[in-house]
């Protein structure tokens, strides 16, 4: 492979540990049968990783549960990725008549979702944040009414990295008896998630980025007093005469054959950043991204947009260049200087809308636990040349 | 946009509703929309490369290869097109907007 600075952890993280390719290739070579479709020992050997998969991520998005109040890792339901985690959440709990709550931050894997349903006869409240990006608990309580089924929000935002105090507006949708929903693309197996405490009914995940696993997986965490509908129908490998889709978890939002060598290399990823500790690789990160805005920040015609404190934060930092179209930006930091990012809208239209940037977006920036301070500095040193020979 | 007896089509970002409409009348009246009164050779080459490849691929090709290929930098392609190598030239070589995250 050539020599690349890879700052585009935000899209999916690169590389993938080694560990990680190992298990996929070895779990499916040794066991790659049909999971829980047969009576034979291998598909019962594939069941049980699923089963034990299932098992580990629910305790680490409720760590807080005391022991023998675990969770039911049946609730534990996979899903190609987070969009297709959100469209269950979103289409099991809202209908014709119902309100939504969300915010102005999200991605539009909710942000579509929502507005399919306002197309079908819903009504959604799309909460603004501060001018930082933060959105205010308060206004997610002014939002909601007495037909609002579901308040959605994005945890760790892809395009500024801010991150929402989960705990708080926790507290005001069980004040209000409202499920809360949480998109944490950006922030599982980044930012510590405890669903019990923060009152978090369904936590949809991705098991690309920050969990480490392979593009294809991801999921759902139901909590166990959570109400849904099931939403999509079909093979379940067990009671087979049933006319009807299976009520019970997790059936009820599972169809057909899961991701087995995914599944599996899902599981390595987590096996690999619990054994080097969420917190330590936050902070790894976090460093590099703070060296990263200081030294962008510097650059004569460089704006940051969004929150640039270092605290409730992911990774992630968006930028523009004064005379520069982002994409332009984008192509020559990739081309001549082998570093890649992400540019344009990040598919949040509304946040950028909210910080001035759209139509044309931002230049993004996001650091991973492979980068290194040399890398932050070349990343420096690139756009300080370019913004250098700027056009007129 | 009328070229000669053709009516060329646009969709909203500006790229050629219809690839197979193009010609060489057309590029230059594109050209000319992106501020490039007379197409060089070296904007051939660069045009013929996309057209090129994006006939046999269906996609527009990557910028580094485009560069390789053509033995430019591309500092020396955004010169040439302004909006750059996949707006500009894209849109003078007749192809339907690249996709990207925009």
């Amino acid at each position: 492979m050539a020599d690349i600075t890879y700052l585009d952890n935000a899209a999916t993280t690169f590389p993938k540990p080694p560990e990680v390719l190992h298990a996929m290739c070895e779990f499916y070579k040794n066991y790659g049968v049909n999971p829980g479709r047969t009576g034979c020992d291998l598909a019962i050997h594939a069941e049980q990783m699923i089963h034990g998969t299932r098992k580990k991520f629910s305790a680490f998005f409720n760590p807080g549960l005391a022991a023998g109040k675990g969770k039911d890792p049946n609730r534990l339901v996979f899903a190609a990725n987070a969009t297709m985690a959100l469209n269950l959440v979103v289409n099991g709990t809202v209908g014709p008549g119902d309100h939504v709550v969300t915010t102005k931050v999200e991605h539009n894997s909710v942000i579509r979702p929502v507005n399919h349903k306002v197309r079908e006869g819903a009504e959604a409240a799309f909460v603004a944040p501060d001018a930082e990006g933060y959105v205010d608990p308060a206004e997610i309580r002014k939002a909601i009414k007495k037909n609002t089924k579901l308040v959605i929000v994005n945890h760790g935002s892809n395009v500024t990295g801010v991150v929402q105090d989960l705990a708080a507006i926790g507290a005001v949708c069980r004040e209000a008896g409202v499920p809360l929903a949480v998109d944490s693309a950006q922030t599982a197996g980044v930012i510590p998630i405890d669903m019990a405490a923060w009152n978090v009914s369904f936590l949809a995940f991705t098991g690309h980025k920050g969990l480490f696993g392979p593009t294809g997986t991801g999921g759902v965490c139901v909590a166990d007093d959570a109400e849904i509908r099931g939403t999509v129908y079909g093979g379940t490998g067990v009671r087979s005469a049933d006319p009807h889709h299976l009520e019970e978890f997790p059936y009820r939002l599972e169809a057909g054959t899961l991701n087995l060598a995914g599944i599996a290399g899902l599981c390595a990823g987590l096996d690999w950043i619990q054994h080097r500790g969420v917190e330590n690789i936050h902070a790894h990160e976090i460093g590099l991204l703070g060296k990263l805005q200081e030294g962008l920040a510097a650059i004569p015609g460089l704006k940051i947009h969004g929150t640039t404190k270092l605290e409730r934060r992911v990774a992630t930092l968006s930028v523009t260049l004064a005379n520069y179209d982002p994409q332009d930006v984008g192509t020559i930091l990739d081309v001549e200087y082998g570093i890649q990012t992400r540019t344009g809208l990040q598919c949040a239209p509304l946040i950028h809308e909210h910080h001035g940037t759209a139509p044309r977006g931002t230049i993004r920036f996001s650091v991973g636990p492979f980068n290194t301070a040399e890398h932050v500095a070349a990343a420096v040193r690139a756009v300080t040349e370019i913004a250098a020979d700027r056009p007129a | 946009m009328r070229v000669g007896e053709l009516e060329v089509n646009f969709d909203p970002d500006g790229f050629m509703a219809d690839p197979a409409a193009w010609n060489d009348a057309v590029a230059r009246a594109i050209a000319a929309e992106e501020g490039i009164a007379e197409l060089s050779d070296d904007h051939w080459r660069i045009v013929n490369f996309i057209r090129a490849y994006w006939k046999e691929h269906d996609l527009a090709p990557p910028v580094r290869l485009l560069c390789q290929e053509l033995g430019m930098s591309v500092r020396q392609i955004y010169k040439l097109f302004a909006s750059g190598p996949a707006r500009g030239a894209c849109r003078v070589a007749g192809l339907p907007k690249p996709d990207g995250c925009v």
